[in-house]
């Protein structure tokens, strides 16, 4: 609780202190998605390698409905939010039938499938132009024609979707996600539905996924096929193994440092991948928990202290 | 509560359970004892839901549970131990035992109620662990525990499920002499509140606990009856108890 209390501190001061509101609105559409990625490799055992599938679908959805429909903002994110759940559904149910690695090429397929539907499908994604023109209608009367403005609406969004994740986390749900990945044969044995758990906690993730990919949406009104690549699915798994996978924090850390680095470091050199690789594979190499658990271990320290 | 008709189990040519009939009546500890090879898990694996037999069928508490699946088979009342320690290992040993008693509650698609706020649950996972010896680990990771208490952990859990008939599968095995006796009274209590059969090696802890025994090899039943009788059981004595001493 007090860690969060601090999250939302920082978050709602940010762009205050650091007047970057665009680039603090993608760290946390960005860091939702990777926490929401982390609902299913953190806690459940899985990795899926399709991520941006669920984005995208969210970012195309949400879209549409603003541009045909002019709906409302939130009801935008809300068919983000319906159309990820369903895709990730539906994508969960045919990849948890394959075992360890096949599980994870099935995600991987699909997302390049669904890449190539919307690469294919111009009148609805715009294909290879991205899709332009997307309005950002009021909230509430509130006019959220302004950067800083939309990244409080944006955190708003942001940090009750990962409250949501830390009391899912807490729920007897979570428990059982945490013993399929522990031992999915037991949790069987003692009488859990476990393909029913993983097709919800798939929808789960999606879900927050698809309402990541709305919110950028909102953010440039615009929706480029970058969202729904494998890049940005690889992205989303080296950002969370960067923060860590032990707590949803982790994830949002990573992608702070993810997005903050891939920002200023492309500007100064091209190769940056190249330096951000080396940084990674330390890591990785050397704090399994992530950078995340560096920060535990400082805090141990410094509560001993 | 339990019984098999011409229960079998092949594999490929490998005849694992043949023809197997056995009757489990309430209240009883049933020993299933045989050489190893005889066939006894696999039986344990089809009662349990584990594998599909090849013929024959399985009726538990007057229904045929043949074709129920290992999670359905649990929900019927059937819980079960195994010969490898079969836990939660990176989970503490409350939330092992606690996932077992909410198998058995509609709480588990509760996404925004917390599960270590649920008196309930608490209150049977503690009783629960008290009753194996095991409170005093409770935040403790399962797999940091000894080897003797990671047993015990398996029986907590299959215990916490709530079920009618326990199938335990060498509870014994790999535990010290002092270890072993700790499980000997675990399981004479149990047999106070379970029907329970038992897969075992141990012989003294056999003869001592079982009320009826059936003795397995090469996947047939080759005697069945009270502890005395299979004593004096010739044909036990030439496969089983005469090559082992």
């Amino acid at each position: 609780m007090r860690r969060f209390a601090v999250l939302v501190v920082v978050v709602a001061l940010a762009p205050f202190v650091v007047r970057y509101p665009t680039l603090e609105t993608q760290i946390l559409t960005f860091g939702l998605l990777a926490v929401a990625f982390n609902v299913l490799l953190g806690e459940m055992g899985f990795l899926s390698f399709g991520q941006a599938t669920f984005n995208g679908v969210g970012a195309y959805a949400a879209a549409r409905v603003l541009i045909d429909l002019h709906a409302p903002l939130l009801l935008a994110l809300g068919a983000g939010i319906a159309a990820g759940a369903l895709v990730a559904a539906a994508i969960g149910a045919l990849a948890i039938t394959g075992r360890g690695v096949y599980g994870v090429m099935l995600t991987f397929a699909f997302n390049e499938m669904a890449y190539y539907l919307a690469f294919q499908w111009r009148d609805v994604t715009g294909g290879d132009n991205g899709l332009r023109g997307i309005p950002r209608p009021d909230v509430f009367g509130i006019s959220l024609d302004d950067a800083t403005r939309y990244y409080l609406f944006t955190a708003t969004v942001v940090l009750v979707a990962f409250a949501f994740v830390l009391r899912l986390i807490d729920s007897p749900f979570g428990a059982v996600l945490r013993a399929i990945r522990e031992n999915e044969d037991r949790a069987r044995a003692i009488g859990f539905r476990v393909r029913r758990f993983k097709i919800v906690a798939f929808a789960i993730s999606g879900g927050l996924s698809g309402l990541a990919g709305a919110l950028y949406a909102g953010l440039f009104r615009f929706v480029p096929l970058q969202s729904i690549d494998l890049d940005t699915s690889t992205n989303i798994v080296v950002a969370t193994l960067l923060g860590g996978t032990g707590s949803p924090y982790g994830p949002l850390l990573g992608a702070a440092v993810f997005t903050i680095l891939s920002n200023s470091l492309s500007h100064v050199w091209s190769h940056w991948p190249l330096l951000f690789g080396v940084v990674f594979c330390i890591v990785v190499l050397f704090f399994r928990g992530g950078l995340w658990s560096i920060s535990g271990l400082w805090n141990r320290r410094a509560t001993h202290a | 509560m339990l019984r098999t008709h011409s229960l079998t189990k092949r594999f490929g040519a490998h005849v694992a359970v043949d023809a197997v009939d056995i009757e489990v009546r309430d209240g009883t500890l049933h020993a299933i004892i045989g050489p190893n090879g005889a066939g006894k898990t696999t039986l344990f694996n089809l009662l349990s839901g584990e594998q599909q037999p090849s013929g024959g069928t399985i009726e538990f508490r007057g229904h045929d549970v043949t074709r129920l699946d290992v999670t359905a088979r649990s929900h019927s009342g059937i819980g079960r131990s195994y010969q490898r320690t079969n836990i939660f290992p990176k989970l503490t040993v409350f939330e092992n035992v606690r996932l077992a008693a909410q198998s058995r509650t509609r709480e588990s698609f509760a996404l925004w109620a917390s599960a270590s706020a649920s008196r309930a649950l608490a209150e049977r996972t503690e009783r629960a662990l008290g009753e194996f010896g095991l409170l005093a680990h409770a935040q403790r990771a399962a797999h940091e525990l000894a080897g003797g208490d990671q047993r015990l952990l398996e029986l907590a859990i299959t215990v916490a499920t709530d079920p009618a008939l326990l199938l335990l599968d060498e509870p014994s095995q790999g535990l010290s002499p002092e270890d072993a006796h700790r499980l000997i009274d675990r399981i004479g209590a149990l047999a106070s509140r379970f029907t329970i059969v038992l897969i075992e090696h141990n012989m003294p802890l056999v003869m001592g606990l079982a009320g009826e025994i059936t003795v397995m090899n090469f996947g047939r039943v080759i005697a069945h009856g009270t502890p005395e009788e299979i004593r004096a059981d010739a044909n036990v004595r030439a496969a089983y108890l005469g090559t082992r001493g």
